[in-house]
């Protein structure tokens, strides 16, 4: 007999102290932002508890300069470009991880032990740290720029710092471990029997990797691209100090609603529909994964 | 059943400890929130020798950061140095603890022209730390035209596009802007509001960054070739790193700010707050934070022992009408925040 059963009570027990955590630093914060996003705003910042639903309708309409009530699309332009970047910056993240970490995979055990080390090891520095760094290697007479002209390849330069490349280059950097680990991991489980069997079976390389390799590692692929575009959509440092703070992510936008606009219920809302979106996005995921394995299962 | 209920207890106490934040009301503390290095750790020092009080300093880079902090609630400082039209939002919005500034030696120390100013007029809530103005600064080995206007920063020569960098907080360019387009400060009327967009749109593609971290590394290694900034900290980095900067005196007129000493409502170490006021107004201290500092001191200082005069430092001696910062009505924020947003959308 299984003890749960026997004792049903002493599961949630044991659980109590991680239920009281969750409950306190996840579930009532963000029901706390839910009642902000649904106040209205102080004169000076800050909110009073009175309902309205302006803030999710200034999402999309906002006073024209002309004074009357119209259709602006500014903050959606912003939520467009977040889900743009942190798409193409997952893209970039797989194209790059799946190499590494098979080149990794098909190393000796201390080697891979040794490498594994080196692709965490950026986490043990603040992110903040990591970010700036970026800053000396990519701007006026940083490394790359000194390089180029040492090789005689460029005489004058434009600064590679402050627009959405070295915004790209920041997020992948900060991002790739997260998507290089899972891929690691679902390659060290592939089955080397299942390639031999591909390749006598007359597979090339290619098809072999397309037909055999690739969708054996899918799973690690999907949990590498929710690692690293979830906290993508959420990024603030990366846009203002390699981005030059002169286009918004969403992280930017919530941070400027809560400063400098002091519009404080309009910013909780923006953050509610960023965490829906990513609860959408999980959840569809996650059907789409049940559904498979379902399917897989029935053949 | 008595092991259940001890980890339904040890549950419980684990709640309780999480609920309460454990308040740090040890006597013989005093945490301060400064504009970033803008307090001489020197004078720290002996402070916490003279008192034996234990002195922490954080910093803040914004006005709107300090205001958010306090409006969301117990943020645990004494001493916070809001400027002058932060200062007037922060009493209106009941943020600030009255604690009879006006009635302490300190107040004798302050220059007259400082005394009761608008945004304090019972003179209870704060006493001035700094004052000074923001504008513009130009690297001198990149850029060597003329820098008495507003135009060469807002609408500029070829040598500066794509090399000028701007603050991130509207709160500190809108002002500028509106001075050079002849419009006032805290404007209600959109149409007005439009034409300072029109002019920051315009001027965006020129704009390499919209920063306030970091501003000397990229002026001084010229990163950039012009820069909105401060008098005293353009001042600071010609003086100390020998960068080849030069502050703007825009005919147009600079935007001028006031920072205060003031303590916040609730704040748990009131008498230490009033302790390290008086003791940072005292003339010697005064002047050793005002060499630390380097921006104008708005309390009585030793002259011979200050190390910037109008020789020496004339970012600190302006040519050019000040005109200080307002606190704008909520309509008229409105309108900033949208020139703001649509800026950077």
């Amino acid at each position: 007999m299984k003890p749960s059963i026997k004792n049903p009570n002493w599961n949630v027990l044991g659980l109590l102290p991680a239920h009281v955590i969750m409950l306190l630093t996840l579930i009532i914060p963000i029901g706390i932002i839910v009642v902000v996003s649904f106040s209205t705003r102080g004169p000076y910042g800050g909110f009073e508890y009175v309902f309205t639903s302006a803030p999710y309708k200034q999402l999309l309409f906002n006073q024209g300069w002309t004074g009357e009530l119209e259709f602006n699309p500014q903050y959606l332009i912003v939520v467009a470009r977040t889900l743009v970047l942190s798409a193409v910056t997952t893209s970039i993240c797989l194209l790059l991880s799946f190499p590494v970490a098979y080149f990794i995979a098909l190393q000796r055990p201390t080697v891979k032990v040794l490498l594994i080390y080196l692709v965490t090891l950026p986490f043990w520095v603040s992110m903040i740290v990591r970010v700036y760094s970026w800053i000396i290697i990519l701007g006026k007479d940083g490394v790359i720029e000194k390089t180029l002209r040492g090789l005689g390849l460029v005489d004058q330069m434009d600064s590679l710092l402050f627009g959405n490349t070295a915004m790209l280059v920041g997020l992948v950097y900060s991002y790739i471990p997260l998507m290089i680990l899972p891929i690691f991991a679902s390659i060290e489980k592939l089955d080397h029997a299942l390639i031999e069997a591909s390749h006598d079976l007359y597979g090339n390389r290619l098809t072999t990797l397309r037909r055999v390799i690739l969708p054996l590692i899918r799973p690690g692929m999907i949990a590498g691209a929710i690692l690293v575009f979830v906290p993508s959509l959420g990024a603030v440092l990366e846009p203002t100090l390699l981005g030059g703070g002169k286009t918004m992510m969403m992280g930017n936008l919530i941070q400027l609603q809560f400063g400098g606009a002091r519009n404080w219920p309009l910013g909780a809302a923006i953050a509610i529909v960023l965490m829906a979106a990513v609860m959408v996005f999980l959840v569809f995921q996650g059907l789409r994964s049940i559904r498979t394995e379902g399917l897989e299962r029935a053949s | 059943m008595s092991t259940r209920i001890r980890i339904a207890a040890f549950a419980m106490a684990a709640a309780v400890s999480l609920a309460v934040s454990a308040p740090t009301l040890a006597e013989g503390n005093l945490a301060i929130y400064a504009w970033a290095d803008s307090i001489s750790p020197e004078m720290v020092a002996k402070f916490e020798k003279e008192t034996g009080i234990k002195v922490t300093v954080d910093a803040f880079s914004s006005n709107e950061d300090l205001l958010t902090k306090l409006q969301a609630g117990s943020s645990g400082y004494d001493i916070v140095t809001p400027s002058q039209h932060f200062v007037k939002i922060m009493i209106d919005s009941g943020l600030l603890e009255d604690f009879g500034a006006s009635s302490m030696a300190a107040y004798q120390q302050v220059l007259p022209e400082w005394q009761k100013p608008w945004w304090d007029p019972s003179g209870n809530h704060s006493i001035p730390l700094a004052f000074g103005n923001a504008g513009y600064t130009v690297n001198r080995d990149l850029y060597k035209g003329p820098v008495d206007s507003w135009k060469t920063y807002f609408e500029p020569p070829a040598e500066l596009k794509g090399k000028i960098a701007s603050l991130a907080q509207p709160d500190e360019v809108i002002p500028a802007a509106e001075n050079y387009l002849g419009i006032k400060y805290c404007s209600e009327d959109p149409q007005e509001m439009k034409r300072v967009l029109d002019l920051l749109l315009a001027q965006k593609p020129f704009v390499a960054a919209y920063s306030s971290d970091n501003i000397e590394n990229r002026i001084g290694s010229g990163e950039v070739a012009a820069h909105f900034w401060w008098d005293g900290n353009t001042m600071r980095l010609r003086r100390n790193d020998k960068a080849n900067v030069e502050y703007a005196m825009p005919k147009e007129g600079l935007v001028g700010w006031l920072d205060s000493y003031v303590v916040p409502k609730g704040a748990s170490n009131v008498e230490n707050a009033k302790k390290f006021i008086s003791f940072m107004t005292q003339l010697d201290n005064a002047t050793a934070q005002y060499n630390y500092y380097g921006h104008s001191s708005p309390v009585k200082i030793d002259e011979s022992k200050a190390l910037y005069n109008k020789q020496t430092a004339p970012e600190l001696f302006p040519t050019v009408p000040v005109k200080m910062g307002q606190a704008c009505s909520p309509a008229a924020q409105e309108l900033v925040t949208k020139v703001w947003t649509q800026l950077l959308q």
